[in-house]
């Protein structure tokens, strides 16, 4: 009986025009953009590529250790699932230089260049924002008259003749509507997946196809909870055009207009002031640092204070060099970032100056490892300030757009696809590690105090002795945890949901 | 026909979608206006330390010779917010807020090289990790909300007539079809419009009564334009949901035809046709900007040293190398930037005027360019600072002849003027907004906006003309 239910509806569903229109509009806007997400992903790998080989040969024309500031630099990749859902891949930085003075987090990095900025005014919608807006809607329109029409027409008093349990024709209904909801998801889908893979410059690995199937899985819940709102509306409406146009409103609200609201109010909500507090505090830890370093170059009689600028060359140390400083730029302070490293490199070392070398190379010691100690401590400030500051209002806003279903959706896909907060994360946090790890190598092979830190005329640098970094998207065990709670949250609205229809189901009279 | 419009209106304010709208426009529009309220008094006030940092940046200068001015430049140009960006925000994150009239690349042991104007692009978001969101401005309210609202509004006007029975009813009174088709189609007109002027109307007092932000009368004209440019809007979608109404046997078919013609003019036309236009009309790649920049820069020194070290120091023909040198490299790279910003203004413009066939993005633009926000007011921005700029290089010139003792040469401290300039003299740049250009802009886009109307109003008249009741 149920299968003869769901083959009625089946037909009733598949010969419409509403199920062609959905199948061609959902082809068109997915694959259109696929096109356009496509090139943009191209675009930002080639430049991904180009900046990575060009840091590479920078690094390489240094000769000496402390010239590593701002040569040594990371890249991080476009990931591919973006086209999926773009999340914060393109927003943020992705390009950030490893430096034992400061800790490396998504706020200190800066951008590869676009080819044409103004471009960005076309906002870029990817694959997921479709199915939430298109989607969404055509199961509104296959549910609005699911049971309203059935009883305009009198159909519904027919099949009710028969001795079938009200649940079974509901159920018979939603089974039906989302395998015709189905088709277009999946053939869109494939669609774009074969687009993804005649690209070369796409590589898709096996557990990419599984974050893939854990997007269409999500997707699947977020159809089946517009649907069950359609058919909800359907049952407490007498006229399917009431049910129509409740249904319209409530699509708008849900989909158009609580998330912009929402986000647009979470913008204005007070911003924390520790911001400037922090700043002062983080800069104060370097001042000290400041005060003892020239308290250990006046206890030498010998070194004397460092030359400023490039004006007097050969004073100070003795050496022939120059002294470089990192200054707070305009925008420091919203990153919380402050310092003002002084050091000094020669290309050769007089050979009056030899003797001193030591005595350099002592201070180098001292020094650098004072730095890496005031790091350590003003990373103590700085993280949970970068937290309150920055995490903390976008995930208030992410909270809120939760009581949508359109944000569950995002976030969710987000997770799985590794473009949210948690996935560009893990790749700073494997540049801190990789940091750590040069630091490391510094100290263990006495590279701080060693001639070569500042002077190239005794052996070079050598670049390809450092660790190597390397970066591998989370597994997709992480991504599925990440997007769990959200889906769950998914499946228990559809369920009550469905609970619900089914009691007004019950006592309605036909 | 009044008594038809009346029935509409009726019928209209008695429904449920009515009380609907109403909420939703009214929680939409206030929401704007309290955001607008937090965020502009903010925006403007850093606009003007910027401006007054600005003209500190100029005295500074000019109160240590006109060399000094003439190699700096007047510094940072700033952007003007504009009152009405609660209108249209106009993607103004993406475009960069300054001008760099001021912007150095190297100097040797005596030369320096002079300012040249560069255009920075913006860095939209990099610290921000929020998700995406458009904001809640008059653009989106009518661009996507009221739209949809029009729809639902005149999806049903004449089908669900027809279903009821009705429609023959009407129309064996002895009054001409297109009398009753224009009665209806006022009817709704009101029926949308009051909420929505309720709305707007409480959007403005809400701004207008509060002390932080200042309306102007010229303010005022802008907004009775964009007001008139929402009405021809919702016109437009009333004439569209009239025409597929008279078209289709039902009513809930019509809704599902106009939603799905709303969702690819809507969601598809503006963002995905606009980024195929704009990413495939991209002549090629910029990475080889600065190489091109280093190309020329060397070209140039390279011919510069052979011909420098040929005379005698302190030589006038000497010091007539240098400044030539400077002048010509600064002229050079600023026309390779001018050269880049004019290739990427000519790509947005070409995806432009292709997203044109969606009303939506029209009247995006419109109100926009009536705000006084988006890509045609940055272009205006751009403009003034090259109008300034003339009228600064300029005023370096006349300076400089003005003093007999100076030998003329730009680009070279002992060339030019050795007289202190007063910081007064110096032209001040201002950020102006001509309504009249703005009109200019938008008359293209207006008149498509009014041929729309047109096309759809007449569409819907002849088929209502020969529906069989």
């Amino acid at each position: 009986m149920l299968r003869t239910l769901i083959g009625r509806e089946l037909l009733d569903n598949l010969m419409t025009f509403r199920f062609a229109a959905a199948v061609f509009i959902t082809l068109l806007l997915v694959v259109a953009n696929t096109l356009v997400l496509l090139k943009d992903y191209e675009q930002r790998l080639t430049a991904y590529n180009k900046a990575a080989q060009e840091s590479h040969q920078e690094l390489r024309e240094e000769k000496i250790y402390a010239r590593y500031a701002g040569a040594l630099v990371v890249h991080r990749p476009p990931n591919p699932l973006s086209i999926f859902n773009l999340g914060l891949d393109k927003q943020v930085g992705n390009k950030i230089e490893v430096y034992h003075a400061f800790v490396p987090t998504i706020w200190d990095a800066e951008k590869h260049g676009a080819d044409n900025p103004f471009l960005n005014l076309f906002t870029s919608i990817d694959i997921v924002l479709v199915f939430q807006g298109v989607l969404s809607l055509l199961a509104l329109i296959f549910a609005y008259d699911a049971l309203a029409g059935e009883r305009e027409r009198g159909t519904l008093r027919l099949v009710l003749t028969h001795p079938i349990q009200r649940g079974y024709i509901l159920f018979a209904k939603y089974i039906s509507a989302m395998l015709c909801l189905l088709v277009p998801l999946l053939i869109s889908l494939l669609l774009s997946i074969i687009l993804l893979t005649t690209s070369t410059t796409v590589a898709l690995r096996a557990d990419d196809f599984l974050r893939i199937g854990g997007i269409v899985l999500t997707s699947l819940l977020y159809v089946s909870l517009f649907y069950l709102i359609g058919l909800c509306i359907s049952a407490m409406t007498r006229r399917t055009s009431t049910a129509l146009m409740l249904c319209m409103f409530v699509w708008g609200v849900l989909v158009l207009v609580y998330p912009n609201l929402i986000l647009t109010a979470v913008e204005i909500t007070p911003k924390p002031d520790a911001k400037i507090s922090v700043y002062n505090q983080i800069k104060q830890m370097w001042e000290e640092l400041e005060r003892e370093k020239k308290q250990f170059i006046r206890n030498d009689a010998i070194l004397g204070p460092p030359s400023r600028g490039g004006e007097d060359m050969d004073a100070g140390f003795g050496l022939e060099g120059v002294e470089y400083t990192f200054w707070q730029g305009e925008d420091k302070p919203s990153i919380l970032l402050y310092f003002h490293q002084t050091g000094l490199y020669a290309g050769k070392i007089k050979a009056e100056s030899e003797p001193q070398v030591p005595r350099v190379q002592n201070y180098y010691s001292f020094y650098n490892r004072e730095t890496i100690n005031t790091v350590e401590r003003t990373w103590l400030v700085r993280k949970p300030a970068l937290k309150t500051i920055y995490v903390q209002p976008a995930n208030l806003g992410r909270m809120l757009l939760r009581f949508s279903p359109v944000g569950l959706y995002d976030t969710a896909t987000e997770a799985w696809a590794g473009t949210d907060l948690e996935g560009i994360q893990d790749f700073f946090s494997t540049v801190q590690r990789h940091r750590r790890a040069v630091v490391d190598y510094f100290y263990d092979k006495k590279i701080f105090e060693s001639r070569q830190w500042f002077a190239a005329d005794k052996g070079t640098a050598d670049w390809d002795a450092l660790p190597q970094f390397s970066f591998q998207r989370s597994d997709t065990g992480i991504n599925a945890k990440r997007a769990l709670p959200d889906m769950l949250l998914l499946l228990t609205m559809n369920v009550i949901l469905f609970t619900v229809i089914v009691l007004i189901f019950i006592k309605s009279e036909v | 026909m009044w008594h038809i419009a009346k029935r509409e209106l009726s019928n209209n304010l008695n429904s449920l979608r009515f009380a609907l709208a109403t909420v939703l426009l009214l929680g939409l529009m206030l929401t704007n206006a309290i955001v607008h309220l937090r965020e502009h008094p903010e925006r403007v006030q850093r606009y003007r330390e910027r401006v007054s940092g600005h003209q500190n940046h100029i005295a500074a200068h000019a109160s240590n010779g006109l060399y000094d001015l003439a190699q700096e430049g007047p510094g940072n140009l700033y952007k003007k917010p504009s009152d009405l960006r609660f209108c249209a925000e106009g993607s103004e994150t993406f475009m960069s807020d300054r001008a760099q009239a001021g912007y150095h690349r190297w100097s040797t042991g005596t030369l320096k090289s002079f300012w040249i104007l560069a255009y920075p692009s913006a860095t939209p978001n990099r610290d921000n990790v929020r998700p995406e969101v458009t904001k809640v401005d008059w653009g989106f309210i009518i661009g996507y909300v009221l739209s949809l609202v029009a729809l639902l509004f005149t999806f049903d006007s004449i089908s669900g007539e027809r279903e009821r029975g009705t429609l023959r009813l009407t129309l064996s009174n002895p009054i001409p079809r297109h009398t009753v088709l224009i009665g209806k189609f006022l009817g709704a007109f009101i029926s949308v419009s009051i909420p929505f002027i309720l709305a707007v109307l409480v959007n403005l007092l809400v701004i207008s009564t509060s002390s932080g932000v200042h309306l102007d009368a010229e303010a005022w004209g802008r907004l009775g334009i964009i007001f008139f440019v929402a009405v021809l809007y919702t016109c437009l979608f009333l004439a569209l949901g009239m025409l597929v109404s008279a078209r289709v046997q039902r009513s809930a078919v019509s809704l599902v035809i106009l939603l799905l013609v709303w969702v690819v003019f809507v969601v598809f036309m503006p963002s995905t046709l606009a980024s195929i236009a704009g990413r495939s009309t991209s002549s090629g790649p910029t990475y080889d900007f600065s190489e091109r920049s280093w190309k020329l820069h060397n070209e140039l020194s390279s011919d510069y040293y052979s011909r420098h070290y040929k005379e005698p120091e302190g030589s006038t023909k000497r010091i007539e190398i240098d400044g030539a040198y400077v002048t010509k490299d600064a002229e050079q790279q600023e026309q390779l930037h001018e050269a880049r910003l004019n290739r990427r203004i000519a790509e947005v413009h070409r995806a432009r005027t292709i997203t044109r066939i969606s009303p939506v993005t029209i009247v995006q633009n419109l109100i926009e360019s009536f705000a006084g926000t988006g890509f045609e007011r940055h272009l205006q921005f751009l403009e003034n600072v090259q109008t300034y700029v003339r009228e600064f290089r300029t005023f370096i010139v006349d300076t400089d002849s003005a003093d007999p003792e100076s030998l003329h040469i730009f680009g070279v401290r002992t060339g030019m003027s050795q007289e202190p300039v007063s910081p007064e003299a110096v032209p001040k740049f201002e950020d102006t907004l001509n309504l009249s250009k703005d009109f200019n802009t938008a008359a293209t886009e207006l008149l498509l906006l009014t041929l729309f109307v047109l096309v759809l109003l007449s569409g819907a008249y002849l088929a209502f003309v020969r529906v069989e009741v």
